[in-house]
């Protein structure tokens, strides 16, 4: 990687709750290249939005607070700058589309009010100028008829539509960076793989980098770049999509992919699904936060917690103590083979 | 909306009616008559046939009932000065029916209020009209003459504590939202407790003692009074000596009526506002790089407002309830004395105008609350 847009430094975000103090995000690194494609995928509860609320830095306090760690983002720390420096920030350079395209938009503002408001905010220009570059925005998300749609309410569009326009808004400013959080998620299953490939087709072509959080690792197989893998508030994988999927190092990214459909297997092999469920974020494990549902844990994975290390050859990095002795790949060809382990 | 205008006048009417019903059958089985007290004087005997016959009590329930709804709702005069009526009545309708079809605005509501609110007013104050509403009973004298000398009043009273607790609750409650659990929002979810627990009584008369009596031996000066709606020697004062002579009558009644609904209309917005607070659309906001002021300001305000318009109106009748009691208290010559009295002398044709009177305002006023509705949320459709 020669240029890095986004580079974030041992973030921890915890939030103090009457249970305790849930360490959502617990200590991740990782950088991000301009026009990179970046997956983040994990179970929910793995701390993927409460990453993306760090980076907007829309964690509100008192509740949440990103207790240390760096966000860079060209070189500038995000957690020094005052609010306002923030603001210009948000929805200008970093923008973020979120799950629930439903509930996403001010129902009591037209489209167009809420399209208009965020391109005069950031671009300084005046309403008609506006309003043709609204206009633009929703037909570059094949929204038919953009001029009568903006006088519209939210209400009066469909769930697919509302998204298009949350991407038109994401994408008006022209972001180096968008955030998608699980963005289709809500959606019925033939309008997410129309509202994905648009959106990182728009992506593209604005060389914007994104942050795809999804638990569709399909998607991820499918459009992104590279993927981390998120568990229990950390990062245990890193690669690129070809390296994780083809070859994954961490068990639980390995359970994941046995988890995952493919219609071309299903016949071939069972699905199979990680035991147990995550552990609580409040009271972690010491040692690796996987161990408890790890089919190959030993001694040392309840001891001492594992760290990101590279992985030889490639641009892999995996945080598992026996990533080197176990070659996963083999244990994921049949059914067979994973009675056999799992044994 | 034209069509949702005239259905819910039409249930409006009907829930008149059932209400007279209501009233009239329960003023029957009070299981004491309107001349129960002059049969107490000896000396009443030979009129108490007359009256029966003439107020009509011979004859049976129902009948009187019909009677009744006849004459209350027949004019007995009506006359326009000018033509003014006709023109205001008319233009209202036209302007209602081209608003209707042609205005795709969501302020469309609030016009047509405003409209009709205008016209009716132009028409009333350019039209001589009186029903029969008959004669007081207990001698008051002309029921429609006397009802409205005191609507007036009320209105005055009423609308001015309505005022109060809106202009006051409303941001009260969302100041608190916006800084939850600081000491300010703590002190006022304390001091709505107190005031949505305290009696109107208790309230009325302690406002009485502390803002009338001990504020008036201690600064030596009066400043609020504690009975009627103006001083004696009202007509002489100055154009600003009757101003503040009417304010310093105003407040205390005002105040006692307002305090209760001012504490729920602030409890009820607080929640409202930190549900908007916490909502996805103002993620959205923020996440799009508003400042905070903007993003409360636009995005929450308006949203945050639209469950406390169904509170107000719900809340109307329990503040005529809180009037009612206050201008005992006040000595406030308004509607809600005159009808304590009815009520205590059986007055048959004064309770039915008073509560007709009460439930006319009421349906109207939760009209007009219903169609501003779709002023704040454009997801209301009048159909
Ligand atoms: N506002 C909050 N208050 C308390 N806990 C929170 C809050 N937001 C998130 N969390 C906790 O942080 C953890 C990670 O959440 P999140 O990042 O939303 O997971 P996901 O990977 O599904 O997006 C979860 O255990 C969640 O309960
Ligand atoms: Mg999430």
């Amino acid at each position: 990687m020669t240029e890095t847009l986004l580079k974030v430094e041992d973030l921890r975000t915890y939030f103090s709750t009457e249970e305790g103090v849930v360490r959502a995000v617990d200590g991740i690194s990782f950088e991000l290249a301009p026009g990179e494609r970046r997956g983040i995928v994990g179970e929910s509860g793995s701390g993927k939005s409460v990453t993306a609320m760090s980076i907007m830095r829309l964690i509100e306090p008192p509740a949440g607070e990103i207790v240390t760690g760096t966000i860079e983002f060209r070189g500038e720390n995000l957690l020094m700058l005052g609010d306002d420096e923030m603001q210009k920030i948000r929805g200008s350079k970093i923008a973020m589309i979120f799950q629930d395209p439903m509930t996403a938009l001010n129902p009591v503002y037209t489209i167009g009010d809420q399209l208009m408001e965020t391109i005069i905010l950031h671009q300084g220009v005046s309403a008609a100028q506006a309003r043709d570059l609204a206009i633009q925005a929703l037909e570059d998300v094949q929204i038919p008829n953009p001029e009568g749609k903006l006088s519209e309410y939210p209400h009066q569009f469909s769930g697919g539509m509302r998204q298009r326009v949350m991407i038109a808004m994401g994408l008006s400013c022209n972001p180096d960076l968008l955030i998608a959080d699980e963005p289709t998620t809500a959606l019925d299953v033939t309008t997410q793989a129309q509202i994905m490939n648009l959106m990182l087709k728009l992506a593209a072509e604005r060389d914007t980098a994104v942050l795809l959080i999804t638990h569709d690792l399909g998607v991820v197989a499918g459009f992104c770049d590279t993927v981390q893998v998120m568990y229990a508030g950390g990062i245990v994988e890193f690669g690129t999509a070809d390296e994780v999927f083809h070859n994954p190092q961490h068990p639980y990214t390995w359970g994941l992919l046995g988890s995952m459909t493919r219609l071309d297997e299903v016949h071939k092999k069972r699905l199979h699904s990680i035991a147990g469920a995550p552990p609580s974020v409040i009271d972690l494990p010491i040692g690796c936060r996987f161990k408890p549902r790890c089919e190959f844990a030993i001694d040392k994975c309840g001891k001492v917690l594992p760290m990101l290390q590279d992985v030889e050859g490639g641009s892999q990095r995996v945080a598992c103590h026996r990533a080197e002795e176990l070659d996963l790949k083999t244990f994921t060809v049949t059914d067979d083979e994973h009675e056999e382990v799992a044994s | 909306m034209l069509a949702y205008i005239i259905r819910r006048l039409v249930y409006g009417v009907i829930t008149l009616l059932a209400l007279s019903m209501i009233v009239f059958s329960l003023l029957q089985m009070t299981g004491g008559g309107p001349l129960d007290r002059l049969k107490l004087n000896p000396r009443m005997g030979p009129y108490i046939d007359t009256l029966t016959e003439l107020w009509g009590l011979d004859q049976p329930a129902w009948r009187q009932y019909l009677t009744w709804l006849k004459n209350y709702t027949t004019p007995e005069t009506i006359a326009l000065q000018n033509v003014l009526p006709v023109i205001a009545i008319g233009a209202a309708i036209g302007l209602t029916v081209l608003m209707a079809k042609f205005m795709k605005s969501q302020w469309q509501g609030l016009l047509v209020v405003g409209v009709w609110v205008l016209a009716l007013w132009i028409a009333i104050s350019n039209t001589t009209i009186k029903f029969n509403w008959g004669t007081s009973f207990s001698g008051a004298g002309d029921v429609w003459n006397l009802v409205f000398s005191r609507a007036g009043a009320t209105f005055r009273l009423g609308l001015t504590a309505l005022t109060l607790a809106l202009i006051i609750g409303v941001p009260l409650g969302i100041y608190q939202a916006v800084r939850q659990y600081s000491f300010f929002d703590q002190l006022g979810t304390v001091g709505a407790f107190f005031a949505f627990s305290t009696p109107i009584f208790i309230i009325g008369i302690g406002l009485q003692i502390v803002l009338a009596l001990y504020l008036e031996r201690w600064t030596g000066v009066k400043i609020f009074y504690v009975t009627g709606m103006n001083s004696p020697g009202y007509s002489d004062l100055s154009a600003i000596g009757k101003l503040v002579d009417t304010v310093q009558h105003l407040v205390l009644p005002a105040v006692s009526i307002a305090l209760i609904s001012l504490a729920g209309y602030a409890r009820f917005q607080r929640s409202s506002m930190l549900e908007v607070l916490h909502s996805d659309y103002l993620r959205t906001a923020k996440a799009k790089g508003l400042p905070r002021r903007k993003v409360i300001v636009k995005h929450a305000l308006r949203n945050a407002m639209i469950p406390v318009v169904t509170l107000v109106s719900l809340d109307l009748a329990f503040m005529i309830g809180g009037a009612i009691i206050t201008e005992s208290i006040f000595g406030w010559p308004g509607i809600g004395r005159l009808y304590i009295l009815a009520i205590t002398t059986i007055d048959y044709p004064l309770v039915m105008a008073i509560v007709m009177v009460i439930g006319m305002g009421l349906v109207l006023m939760n009209i007009i609350a219903d169609i501003l509705y779709g002023v704040l949320d454009p997801r209301v459709r009048y159909d």
